[in-house]
């Protein structure tokens, strides 16, 4: 835990910590469903980074990692709409670690020079990671697009299902102008939108997917506001720790 | 550089390469494109094939309470071992598709759709996360036993190759499962009894798995497949875990387990339950199965888009 962390940092961790978490959490669930045994391994290493991430982030906010992960109220978190939700078929898993990833990486890139102790360097480690899960994501859609017309359409149902969910990722934190002022990261959240909506359309274009880009948003109030998804994802997240907090696992 | 295809004029010639074939005498080496026996191809594949379809099935056991993980420590570290599962079914897929006798596609397919077998304890439910720590502790080690002892001799030389893999990783899930038993047993009332009714479940079945009394004719033994009858195997296995639970305070659930002449002797096993995972009727064979293949139904779209794909860029 950082004892000197203002409390603008903190909001701004805490949403990046959530939302690792929750994705980390949700492509876990796949482990041993992947729709090849080399998907399968690949995807798992996917989810252990980003529960690795959560884990450096959460540090910098807690000394009980899994407590404050598991264990808090839901209005505590600050995960967005797109990491909690479900996406119990692969078409939404792979298109969703796709919008996700591409967005994270401008995450940890803009936090790079962060004024927050040793930000920096955990952000050099998940870059480089993340190269290898935007990689993974990006030749497998292309090859999809190379595909069948199946395929093709599966893989537009969930662009249309999660797009809009995806916009959700740059609801700011209340704090995020301190934050800024502070040095803890660099761009504000509407400029990193700015950035992924030209990537992530370019990678659509490029591939020959028909889409739309959504006119709403997800309704999160500066991340405050939980999916309808959450508790179910909650319930089982806490479902061992919680009979009995006190006891070590 | 590859050694030339080896071929035998009979089962008489090859059971000679077997027992002595190789340098200065040793056991000989099977390899993959030598001519083969068929009652050995097809006695070593079966049995790759059962070991495949048990890591990957082990896998959709464990994966239930990977989840609900009380840390997420503890989520990546399960979340590691069953991906290690999952690897170490492919690799043998691999090794079992190279014989020429079913594809990858083939092999898992006769698994998803009921036709082929897997180990007696991937038939049963994880229903606590206790569960998921007995299986780290007794099944994980009953498993090393086993495949330990079928790397030891092993004569095919694809198998033998990746089992040392295997048995390195297996190893130390076992000993992951030691420590997560210590924390259980070193734990509050609530977890030590959590671990007492696992126990209570995976004790049985665990000790199931190295199978009944090896037959006097048996075929994996003479071809050097496996090196030890099962009945000694099972034996060794209940004289380090009866003490080792004992010593963490935990009851074996066999009240005619005794200690005789310096041995740890169990009460008669029941075999039916073992016999009925066999016809994939055990108590969750159903579920499981029906997990995995309404998966790899839901999944096909992947596959022959990516199929299609690949024969598009070819053409």
């Amino acid at each position: 835990m950082s004892p000197n962390l203002s409390p603008a940092a903190r909001d701004v961790l805490l949403a990046f910590a959530d939302d690792e978490h929750m994705i980390g959490a949700r492509h876990a669930a796949w482990i041993g469903l992947g729709p090849f045994l080399e998907e399968d391994l690949a995807f798992c290493s996917i989810a252990q980074d980003e529960l690795g991430h959560a884990i450096s982030l959460y540090e910098y906010l807690t000394n009980d990692v899994d407590h404050f992960a598991l264990l808090r109220s839901p209005d505590e978190y600050r995960s967005s709409w797109l990491a909690e939700w479900p996406c119990h078929q692969w078409n939404e898993s792979l298109v969703r670690h796709w919008l996700y990833d591409h967005a994270e990486a401008l995450r940890w890139s803009n936090v790079e020079h962060s004024s927050v102790d040793g930000l920096g360097m955990l952000a050099a480690r998940a870059e480089r990671e993340e190269s290898f899960h935007r990689d993974h994501a990006e030749m497998y859609l292309s090859r999809i697009a190379d595909g069948d017309d199946q395929g093709r359409q599966m893989i537009e149902q969930a662009i249309a299902e999660l797009l809009p969910v995806a916009l959700g990722l740059w609801d700011p934190v209340a704090a995020e102008p301190d934050a800024i002022a502070e040095g803890v990261m660099a761009a504000s959240s509407a400029e990193l939108e700015a950035r992924w909506s030209a990537a992530v359309t370019a990678d659509l274009d490029r591939w020959g997917f028909a889409y739309s880009w959504p006119t709403e948003r997800p309704a999160q109030s500066g991340r405050t506001v939980r999916s309808c998804h959450f508790p179910e994802l909650q319930a089982s997240l806490q479902e061992v720790i919680a009979l009995d907090p006190t006891a070590t696992w | 550089m590859m050694s030339p295809a080896k071929s035998w004029s009979d089962l008489e010639e090859f059971q000679a390469f077997i027992d002595h074939g190789g340098p200065q005498q040793s056991p000989g080496i099977v390899e993959a494109g030598d001519d083969m026996p068929e009652e050995y191809r097809n006695e070593v594949f079966r049995f790759i094939e059962f070991h495949a379809n048990s890591e990957m099935m082990g896998g959709l056991t464990e994966r239930d309470w990977i989840p609900r993980a009380p840390g997420l420590r503890l989520k990546q570290i399960f979340l590691a071992k069953t991906q290690d599962e999952i690897g170490h079914a492919h690799l043998l897929y691999m090794v079992a598709a190279d014989m020429g006798i079913k594809s990858r596609r083939e092999i898992l397919e006769d698994l998803f759709d009921g036709r082929s077998r897997f180990h007696n304890v991937f038939h049963y439910q994880a229903v606590t996360w206790a569960d998921q720590i007995a299986i780290a502790f007794l099944v994980d080690a009953a498993a090393f036993a086993s495949q330990r002892a079928v790397f030891a001799e092993c004569s095919y030389g694809p198998y033998k190759r990746v089992l040392k893999r295997i048995i390195a990783e297996e190893g130390f899930h076992m000993r992951h499962g030691e420590e997560m038993l210590l924390r259980l047993s070193n734990g509050t009332d609530l977890q030590r009894e959590m671990f007492q009714a696992a126990l209570d479940r995976w004790w049985w079945p665990s000790v199931q798995l190295f199978g009944p009394d090896s037959p006097p004719d048996d075929n994996l033994l003479r071809w050097k497949i496996k090196s030890e009858r099962n009945e000694v195997l099972r034996h060794a296995y209940v004289q380090k875990y009866v003490p080792l639970l004992h010593g963490y305070g935990f009851e074996i659930p066999d009240p005619d387990l005794r200690h005789e002449d310096g041995q740890w002797l169990m009460g008669d096993i029941d075999w039916e339950p073992l016999k009925a995972t066999m016809r994939n009727g055990g108590p969750d064979s159903a579920r499981r199965i029906e997990t995995a293949a309404r998966n790899w139904a839901d999944t096909a779209w992947v596959r022959e888009s990516l199929d299609a794909a690949i024969a598009r860029r070819a053409a």
